[in-house]
């Protein structure tokens, strides 16, 4: 699966590909120790930050209830 | 609002479920999913906790383009918790885009069938909020069924990716029984070797011995 930063994509491959082995060879038998795909996390983590940035997504945004609020937008007729 | 709720079993053990859950996409059965990005992830008491930003295509219906726009990559937050100790997994899923008119709230409970712990039970609810928009009454029953037709495609992907899982492991284990044959041989070839030795070793030291037998003072003596 790709990532949104499109030079992010190989760092999230492998990173992957990592979490995909610790998930089942290590989390589900019962070692939590997360350290194993942590450098790979790290410098894909600072590629997706930085796309996310660029693509203007802000994952706050969406997290407080809008609907029901003044925030909510508006139907434009309503407006008028 | 809408609420739409739904189960289904999947004749797999929960850890299978579970690790398939992670590799679901790309899939041939959701071609919209385009991109996951983990954002977040932790294990905090042997749980794991991940945040995902989910990146999808949508194609709209042109006569909705003028409210919402032609077709574009839309974002969804997911976020989930995995328990191997009660062997639960669950995520939740918002919209990012549109979030000032539309709610669309999705969970998903991936659970050990209660009657059969070699089965995982698919909990899922979704709840849809339409707002400030024109007919939204008719907007979350358009977004209500979506999301019903989307379950069916989302069970068929997670099968699909089991069976790929599965002859995955398959080629692991026939690599494994290569490899122990092929030690076996090695090892047959080693004991083999070894006797083959010992014979010879033996045998010489039997000639060594007749040898020595035969110029012995003792025989000398005769």
């Amino acid at each position: 699966m790709n990532s949104i930063g499109e030079a992010c994509n190989d760092l999230k491959k492998e990173y992957d590909s990592c979490f995909n082995t610790w998930f089942s060879e290590h989390f589900l038998r019962g070692n939590t120790n997360d350290s194993m795909c942590a450098p790979l996390f790290k410098v894909y983590q600072d590629c997706v930050k930085k796309a996310m940035k660029d693509h203007q997504i802000d994952l706050k945004e969406c997290e407080k209830d809008l609907l029901g609020t003044d925030q909510e937008r508006k139907v434009p007729n309503a407006k008028s | 609002m809408k609420i739409w709720t739904s189960e289904h079993t999947f004749n797999h053990p929960w850890e299978t479920v579970a690790t398939a859950a992670w590799r679901k996409y790309p899939n041939p059965h959701n071609p919209a999913v385009i991109g996951t990005d983990v954002v977040e992830r932790t294990v905090v008491d042997g749980v794991l906790h991940t945040h995902r930003l989910v990146s999808t295509k949508w194609y709209f219906p042109k006569w909705t383009q003028a409210l919402i726009g032609s077709a574009k990559v839309c974002y969804a937050s997911e976020k989930s918790q995995v328990n191997p100790n009660n062997r639960e997994m669950i995520l939740n899923t918002i919209n990012l885009t549109f979030c000032r008119h539309i709610a669309v709230n999705e969970t998903l409970k991936y659970v050990p069938h209660p009657g059969d712990p070699e089965k995982t039970l698919l909990k899922q609810e979704a709840v849809v909020t339409v707002k400030g928009v024109p007919l939204n009454n008719y907007m979350e029953d358009i977004l209500t069924n979506k999301i019903s037709l989307n379950a069916g495609k989302g069970r068929q992907a997670m099968e699909w990716v089991i069976s790929k899982l599965d002859s995955e492991v398959k080629g692991i284990a026939s690599s494994n029984l290569i490899h122990q044959t092929k030690k076996s041989l090695d090892d047959i070839t080693t004991s083999a070797k070894k006797s083959m030795d010992d014979i010879s070793l033996k045998a010489m030291k039997s000639l060594d011995d007749i040898h020595n037998l035969a110029n012995s003072p003792n025989h000398q003596e005769i």
